[in-house]
């Protein structure tokens, strides 16, 4: 083991704790302002749609060609989603339709 | 969620092997570092000699989106002691906050299913990540089996269920506009912080109060 590395690495994992701890430990009990709570209540549709769109639309930074099975998939994630409210189902569904379309189109 | 983060993780430790780490310096990163995609990034920069700086503060720049995810989280987690707190932060991640969020919107708080998230998360990260250094490129494409398609499903699953008030709708709305600007001009992982940032504005003017309390388990 490559001791420069593994400080390296180090250095990396206090990085990143230093972007998950403050923030965590300071807001935990302190009441918000109400408009920083409306700020909080839009973030997580914000954050996790954000994350999502990209990785379907532009993977890899280039636009989605328009028969690629991701589009149909995520159109069935949201409609089981939004029928069921089942999670596990809605994730399933998608998953297994990009894995038969990728199948059959080879 | 799982098994797709083993495969993750199986493919991570592949790639890393190729980069010239050993099982053991892929075991330390992993533990230390615990953060899938800047692991990721990491490797090309290894295997092209960066210099160590430039990738902790690459690191740190990729990673900037926990600080949302963790300022998001804290309310819920109130119950927990400052030392509580400052171990379980080493658990926020993109996937553990899915969840979590998921679960806390329409179920009372515990902070023991975010632990448990986390756990579950970092337990296949490590295990995946082993599995792949053990074999090497042995591992097959997790592509063929839609493994790739998870996180986004995981995501998009998790917004189409929650979006019920027409202010939801606007924020996504704005989210995606701006996610989709930034991340074909800019590119990187700057869309995720930006969007987040700037779509939860419109949260401003237009969530209601009551709603904020009903989404932070009434408190």
């Amino acid at each position: 083991m490559r001791p420069g590395l593994v400080l390296t690495f180090a250095a990396m994992g206090v990085a990143t704790y230093l972007t998950r701890a403050p923030l965590l430990v300071a807001l935990a009990r302190r009441r918000l302002p109400a408009w920083l709570e409306r700020y909080f209540a839009a973030l997580p549709i914000a954050l996790l749609t954000a994350l999502a769109v990209p990785l379907v639309l532009l993977p890899e930074g280039r636009p989605v060609a328009l028969w690629d099975p991701q589009l149909p998939a995520a159109v069935l994630v949201v409609l089981l989603a939004r029928l069921t409210g089942n999670l596990l189902l809605s994730i399933a569904g998608g998953v297994l339709l990009v894995a038969g379309l990728r199948a059959l189109l080879g | 969620m799982v098994p797709s983060i083993l495969a993750y993780g199986a493919v991570w430790g592949g790639l890393a092997r190729q980069a010239g780490l050993s099982l053991g310096e892929i075991v330390v990163m992993c533990v230390l570092v615990s953060a899938g995609t800047a692991q990721f990034v990491a490797l090309p920069m290894l295997s092209g000699g960066a210099p160590a700086w430039l990738l902790v503060v690459t690191t740190y720049i990729v990673n900037l989106r926990h600080y949302l995810m963790a300022a998001s989280l804290a309310p819920y987690l109130a119950g927990l002691s400052r030392a509580r707190l400052a171990l379980v932060a080493h658990g926020v991640s993109d996937e553990s906050y899915a969840l979590t969020q998921a679960r806390f919107a329409r179920y009372p708080a515990h902070a023991a299913y975010f632990v448990g998230c986390a756990s579950a998360t970092y337990l296949a990260w490590y295990l995946g990540a082993l599995g792949g250094a053990l074999l090497g490129s042995w591992i097959p494409d997790p592509k063929r089996f839609g493994l790739d398609f998870v996180f986004p499903a995981i995501f998009i699953a998790i917004v189409a269920r929650e979006l019920r008030a027409r202010w939801q709708w606007a924020v996504a709305a704005a989210a995606v506009a701006i996610a989709l600007g930034v991340a074909w001009r800019v590119g990187g992982m700057w869309h995720i912080a930006v969007a987040g940032l700037g779509a939860s504005m419109l949260g401003l003017w237009l969530a209601p109060r009551s709603q904020t309390a009903a989404a932070r388990g009434g408190r």
